[in-house]
């Protein structure tokens, strides 16, 4: 019912536009620090409000519990995971280390990219440009999406999640007698 | 009413995957290079999000999708945050261009 008001308030009005434009600058101006920071715990620090403008994005599609989802596992468990590595790492952190590499022209790759990208999506035409009706009970379609015909790449997740937990512990286990 | 095309979500998307990019390729620290790769790994969320919401909500794949690729990207930043610890107590810097022992 909450999400019935709140869905009217989006697709009413001029907040969608107004929303995606500061969405957009939460995205991508934090992402820019991220990338250009010299110092990797403002690097890390920064993925904090660019992930939460994700999350942004989420709720604005009408993805609420992939925004929750969003804000659980990237903002609250892979940020703190990354900010653990830099504290265990000693030394990294330095501004005074060269940041970046001599690769400028793998640089200009990347913009190139981001211009054929671009480029692609603004020539091309077809695109839908009204979203439909959103379904009621999102989350419950999901989950049966989910559990029913996506089940078994629901369950190699799982296995997956298992695995990599144990091979990190494996990995990062302090061996004294080497 | 207006409502923003979906032209505005790829494009946003595809900013954010060149931004990652071009953390993967000119930064040194290892750490930095898998923030870089998380960042592309959101502008894929929300291209299949965006795909979901604006060519038909009656399929959940979209969704389904991204629930999957947080997971795997969960899973990725924990064995590859083990294996920067390793590299770095194995060869006291984290920087990928210093760590150069398998080259001819």
């Amino acid at each position: 019912m909450i999400a019935d008001l709140w869905h009217q308030f989006l697709s009413g009005s001029f907040w969608q536009p107004l929303s995606f434009v500061l969405l957009s600058a939460g995205v991508l101006l934090p992402a820019l620090a991220v990338v250009f920071s010299r110092n990797i715990v403002h690097s890390a620090l920064w993925l904090l409000p660019c992930l939460v403008s994700v999350a942004g994005f989420f709720v604005l599609l009408g993805a609420e519990l992939l925004a929750g989802i969003q804000l659980l596992v990237y903002c609250g468990g892979i940020v703190v995971l990354i900010l653990f590595a830099v504290m265990l790492t000693y030394g990294v952190g330095d501004p005074d280390v060269r940041a970046y590499n001599q690769q400028l022209w793998w640089g200009l790759l990347g913009v190139a990219v981001f211009g054929v990208l671009a480029g692609f999506m603004v020539t091309a035409q077809g695109w839908p440009s009204q979203p439909g009706p959103l379904p009621p009970d999102v989350t419950g379609r999901l989950a049966d999406a989910l559990l029913g015909p996506y089940v078994f790449a629901f369950e190699v997740a799982s296995v997956i999640l298992l695995v990599a937990m144990v091979g990190a512990l494996v990995i990062a286990r302090w061996e004294p007698s080497e | 009413m207006t409502t923003v095309p979906l032209q505005a979500y790829l494009i946003v998307s595809a900013a954010l995957f060149a931004i990652g990019l071009l953390g993967v390729l000119i930064r040194r620290n290892a750490i930095a290079v898998l923030l870089g790769i998380e960042l592309m790994l959101n502008a894929a969320n929300i291209n299949f999000v965006a795909f979901w919401r604006y060519a038909g909500t009656a399929n959940m794949e979209g969704q389904v999708f991204t629930v999957i690729v947080m997971t795997l990207a969960a899973a990725e930043a924990a064995v590859a945050l083990a294996i920067i610890l390793n590299v770095y107590r194995r060869f006291k810097t984290v920087n990928v261009d210093q760590i150069n022992l398998m080259k001819g």
